[in-house]
């Protein structure tokens, strides 16, 4: 079993983050929205958007720690590797880029703003927001999320939310889908961030001159959720010029994302084929609905390639701006 | 965990990323994927009524899996009746004594494409055993002569190109043999034409098996296997029991879904063959051996297949048609091709590599491998979910549920 899955998991159960991030570190782009913490609607990240740039960092200090035999190091585990390099995890959290933090946080704040932009109230747990343990369900850790998806649904509870609207489509899936066959009573509306802003998109901010753009649809979105017409009434609404790729909606590929930590080449090449298969529709702007999707499209698209690759929420938080 | 699989892991990893940057595999199987997906929606369209008759397929499958001992009995007793001796193995090693018992030593054996027989490792038992074995599917025969293995369930020689089958064949054939296709093809055809007529039994698998009548209905297009089974004194049939539906008309849709998902279009040929070749045109008195095989002979290989189809969460992995589409939607399959695999190959192959062929050791690099992308999923004419399935697996692996 490779190891660094055991952390990963360990990490969820323990801290409620994969990576062992802490609460007020997840939860630091909303300072200045001072968002209650109990409401009818309850805005929920899970402290995915916010993760992206360490798993980056993990997956690169391994990489550049044993040239040799990446796998193998993912495998000792990260917490081993750790140990014995004398490398602390605060350190390699700390070698994240200040502007990659930066961007994926925003990405939270920008979400939180552009609901607000369009009437909508909703609180927040913040500081103890809790992972949704998406990944105990992926990796097969079902036994222990079992118990993890209690303490979940007490930090919801404590919202006094009926709804949950959630940023990441793996979120929403396993609070759709896993959730309810997990404990007794999970009877909260959930729905996806894409939902709220379809609902409410001829509010949205228009753009300026027509930009050409295409839809990386996520697979979770597209093909669990069935989510996949609403994006480009979102955007066609806001008046964008929306490319096909040649693959997409319920037959899109894959990001490659899933396999990252396990096989980061592989997932890279698998990222790098979609970025061109997107581009094939003729833009090269690309936008995408899930926090993992976007990181392997950036991580995989190839060194010089002028590509922009963009969550749906950057490109209609610009418009809000403006 | 009872397994340290991190050795597994390494190997794997290796062979997956040395996949993904070879040339020949690229380029194979872009062609392949576009050409698949091209020709599977021009036939779709051409026969709309197929995803309807898919779905009839799929509740076909439920019922026959449900059915399982049920139907193997009665189709023993149909080959039986038609003068066919029939076989029932429960394993692997059980499989293969079956077939040496049947064929001997000092045999020429001609063989068509089988998954089966890559399960069993059926060339390489019966040459161990002093037989000299061929294979006829050209894509098969030329792995034989590399001692290569399979990167597609349908296309086995996917990943290589003429210029390197004709450095193979001019080896092999001792003359000079050029990199173009046609003459590629000729060669063989004059070669394998001598060992058709000269082989002592004909090994084939078979698509789909009624087991009313005891039909074995087998799709194919180069025509090999009507030779290797129609010429040879013996025909042996080696098919795994979820091929069995209960009637032939079921079994004509079970046939149709399959070539059309299989990129066949209309299959060059379909063979259905229940019995030995006869007459009774002499004083009507029933004499075996007229012009096909006088002895006929059906084995069905079990080998891990009914405790797969009593598992409520696996059972349906077994109304796989193994038309193959799924691993051309694979986009880890797509760069890796059957580096993402061990017999069987993709996500499907996966879970039959956990049950049938390898165990759970051989299958947890691939299940670890696999996107749970879901795009299999819409390919599937039976919709099988092999993405749950592929959650289950990694349960079982996390907690080490599972025998050895």
């Amino acid at each position: 079993m490779p190891m660094v899955l055991d952390v990963i998991s360990e990490n969820i159960i323990k801290h409620g983050s994969p990576l062992a991030l802490k609460g007020s570190e997840v939860a630091s782009w909303a300072k200045e929205l001072n968002l209650p913490a109990k409401g009818e609607v309850l805005f929920y990240t899970g402290g995915e958007y916010q993760m992206l740039p360490f798993i980056d960092s993990l997956v690169k200090t391994i990489t550049h720690l044993d040239q040799g035999s990446k796998v193998f190091s993912m495998m000792m585990g990260a917490r081993n590797l750790i140990n014995k390099t004398g490398i602390s995890p605060e350190k390699m959290y700390a070698s994240v880029l200040a502007k990659d933090k930066d961007r994926y946080n925003s990405v939270c704040l920008k979400a939180a703003k552009l609901l607000k932009e369009l009437d909508y109230e909703f609180c927040y747990s913040g500081n103890e927001e809790l992972y949704s343990g998406a990944l105990l369900y992926e990796l097969g850790y079902l036994e222990d999320m079992k118990d993890y998806v209690k303490k979940v649904v007490e930090v919801i509870k404590k919202s006094g939310a009926k709804t949950i609207v959630c940023l990441s489509p793996h979120a929403a899936e396993v609070f759709k889908f896993v959730y309810p066959k997990m404990i007794e009573g999970f009877d909260f509306e959930i729905r996806t961030y894409i939902d709220l802003i379809w609902e409410r998109r001829d509010k949205l901010a228009k753009l300026k001159s027509a930009e050409s753009v295409v839809i990386h649809d996520s697979c979770r979105l597209a093909r669990e959720l069935g989510i996949h017409q609403e994006l480009r009434d979102i955007l066609l609404s806001i008046g964008a010029d929306v490319k096909e790729a040649p693959m997409n909606r319920e037959w899109t590929s894959c990001c490659g994302g899933p396999i990252k930590i396990l096989f980061p080449e592989l997932s890279h090449v698998i990222g790098g084929r979609r970025v061109s298969e997107l581009k094939e529709s003729g833009s090269s702007h690309i936008l995408t609905s899930c926090p993992y999707c976007l990181s392997a499209l950036v991580g995989g698209r190839v060194k010089g390639d002028s590509a922009v690759i963009e969550d749906l929420i950057e490109f209609l938080y610009r418009g809000v701006k403006a | 965990m009872t397994v340290d699989l991190r050795k597994d892991f390494v190997k794997y990893a290796k062979s997956l990323n040395a996949a993904s940057e070879d040339k020949n595999i690229r380029t194979a199987i872009s062609r392949a994927v576009t050409s698949y997906r091209n020709t599977v929606s021009e036939t779709l369209e051409r026969f709309p009524h197929t995803p309807k008759l898919a779905e009839e397929v799929q509740e076909i499958k439920r019922q026959s899996i449900a059915d399982l001992d049920n139907l193997v009995k009665q189709a023993m007793a149909s080959v039986e009746r038609n003068k066919g001796k029939a076989f029932y193995a429960k394993d692997h090693q059980a499989a293969l004594e079956i077939a040496l018992g049947l064929i001997g030593k000092g045999k020429t054996v001609v063989k068509g494409k089988s998954m089966l027989g890559e399960e069993l490792h059926l060339r390489e038992y019966l040459e161990d055993n002093g037989n000299e074995v061929w294979e006829t599917d050209l894509g098969e025969f030329i792995l034989q002569l590399r001692k290569d293995r399979p990167m597609h369930i349908l296309s086995p020689s996917i990943h290589v190109p003429r210029e390197q089958v004709a450095e193979v064949f001019s080896k092999f054939f001792n003359k000079e043999v050029p990199p173009d296709i046609a003459e590629e093809v000729k060669v063989v055809r004059e070669f394998m034409r001598e060992k058709y007529f000269t082989a002592d039994v004909g090994i084939s698998g078979a698509n789909v098996v009624a087991a009313d009548t005891g039909a074995m209905v087998i799709i194919e297009n180069e025509g090999n296997v009507r030779l290797a089974i129609g010429a040879p004194p013996v025909h042996i049939v080696m098919v795994g029991v979820e091929k069995l539906v209960p009637t032939f008309q079921e079994a004509m849709k079970v046939a149709e879904v399959t070539w059309r998902y299989a990129q066949y279009g209309v299959p060059g040929y379909v063979n259905i063959v229940s019995g030995p070749s006869k007459t009774g045109d002499i004083e009507k008195v029933t004499t075996y051996g007229a012009h096909g095989p006088k002895e006929f002979y059906v084995i069905f290989v079990d080998n891990g297949r009914n405790e797969m189809a009593h598992e409520d969460k696996f059972s349906e992995a077994l109304h796989c048609l193994r038309c193959g589409g799924c691993m051309y939607e694979c986009p880890v399959f797509q760069v890796t091709a059957g580096h993402f695999g061990h017999t069987y190959m993709g996500g499907i192959g996966t879970i039959w590599t956990a049950f049938v062929s390898g165990g759970m050791e051989k299958a947890a690099p691939l299940v670890y491998s696999c996107l749970r992308c879901g795009r299999c999923v819409e390919r599937c004419p039976m919709s099988i979910n092999v993405p749950a399935m592929i959650g289950e697996l990694r349960e079982r692996i996390v907690y080490g549920k599972y025998q050895e």
